[in-house]
């Protein structure tokens, strides 16, 4: 552990390569498995809301954002609220544009094409585990394209088993499954600890979070406590 | 029930927004030069947004997602492992709700 908040170690290279796919695949492969459950959860809401199969297969395909996919199940009726729609998706998905300027200093050495199709697959599990690979010196971006991938087809294979086998399977949160994305972001947290500098930023990121979740329109409060932490990070070590 | 062509249509809505947000940040950055105040920013940026997420989940989800969080919390120090910190986090959560409290 590095104390007194030793800069952090940037990529001043970033490469892709097959075998970064591979290793950021079988890396992420334990967090994929808890993915299933709520892919199978969604597929079965869609199912009850009236959306076929075929389509909520395609929307887990695009889409690939699951807060976003479920909130958009509780506007879905005829006429489309389109406009309602898009905002919704924005502000629960809003934190991808801070996951990704997160990791800007080291894209932006890939090339155009494959820096998009890199970010094309970020989710929160795949980026937190980038960041930690980051942090022991990886450059190479395969990392998050393979471990995004798989997250990707474990989201649609999932979501087609629950629309197919539908409410007839329960609710397999009920496991305690809702937790594990919280446990596997506390590790991401504890792993990335440089000592007691990084801690101001934290309770102020966590502080106005709270309030935010409380205060603020549905998956505002995580953007405004990650924007307060930054911002408080750079002014004490800027 | 809503015809398939407007939930094509939405879908694909949805598709362009949540891509947009995908690529956003780094769109952003590339006009932004990176000085040592940025870098410092976007490093705490990047683990604030986990703090963001996890703290009100937590608190939402009450006594067994706190206990799980801080037996994950615990399992990492000691283990360095997060897979291992995660599946804790998920036993310590079962096990509170299989007990008959």
């Amino acid at each position: 552990m590095n104390a007194h908040g030793a800069p952090a170690r940037t990529a001043r290279t970033a490469t892709l390569t097959l075998r970064g796919v591979v290793d950021g695949a079988r890396e992420i492969a334990p967090v994929a498995i808890f993915v299933i459950p709520f892919g199978i959860a969604f597929g079965a809401a869609a199912i009850e809301k009236g959306l076929p199969a075929t389509l909520s297969v395609l929307m887990s395909a695009l889409v690939f954002a699951g807060a976003s996919q479920f909130a958009a199940l509780d506007l879905w009726a005829s006429p489309m609220p389109y406009l309602m729609l898009a905002l919704t998706v924005f502000a629960v998905n809003a934190r991808h544009i801070l996951l990704g300027a997160a990791l800007a200093p080291w894209l932006l050495h890939l090339p155009v094409a494959k820096r998009y199709a890199v970010l094309s697959v970020l989710s929160d599990p795949n980026w937190a585990q980038a960041t930690r690979a980051l942090q022991r010196g990886e450059t190479d971006a395969g990392l998050i394209l393979g471990s995004g991938l798989l997250m990707w087809v474990a989201w649609i294979l999932a979501t087609a088993v629950g629309a197919v086998l539908g409410a007839n399977l329960g609710d397999l949160t009920r496991f305690g499954f809702d937790v594990l994305m919280i446990s596997f972001f506390t590790a991401a947290v504890v792993g990335q600890w440089r000592g007691l500098p990084d801690l101001v930023p934290w309770i102020v990121a966590a502080a106005v979070a709270l309030v935010g979740a409380w205060v603020l329109p549905f998956g505002w409060h995580v953007v405004a406590g990650a924007l307060a932490g930054g911002i408080t990070g750079a002014l004490r070590h800027g | 029930m809503v015809d398939e062509t407007t939930a094509l249509l939405a879908i694909a809505l949805m598709a362009a927004v949540t891509l947009l947000t995908r690529i956003g940040g780094v769109v952003i950055m590339s006009f932004v030069p990176i000085t040592p105040r940025i870098e410092a920013f976007l490093r705490h940026l990047a683990m604030s947004v986990i703090v963001a997420l996890v703290v009100p989940a937590a608190v939402k989800g009450g006594p067994t997602a706190m206990l799980a969080v801080a037996t994950a919390g615990l399992v990492m120090v000691l283990t360095r492992s997060a897979v291992g910190a995660m599946l804790a986090g998920v036993a310590c959560a079962a096990l509170l709700r299989a007990l008959p409290l």
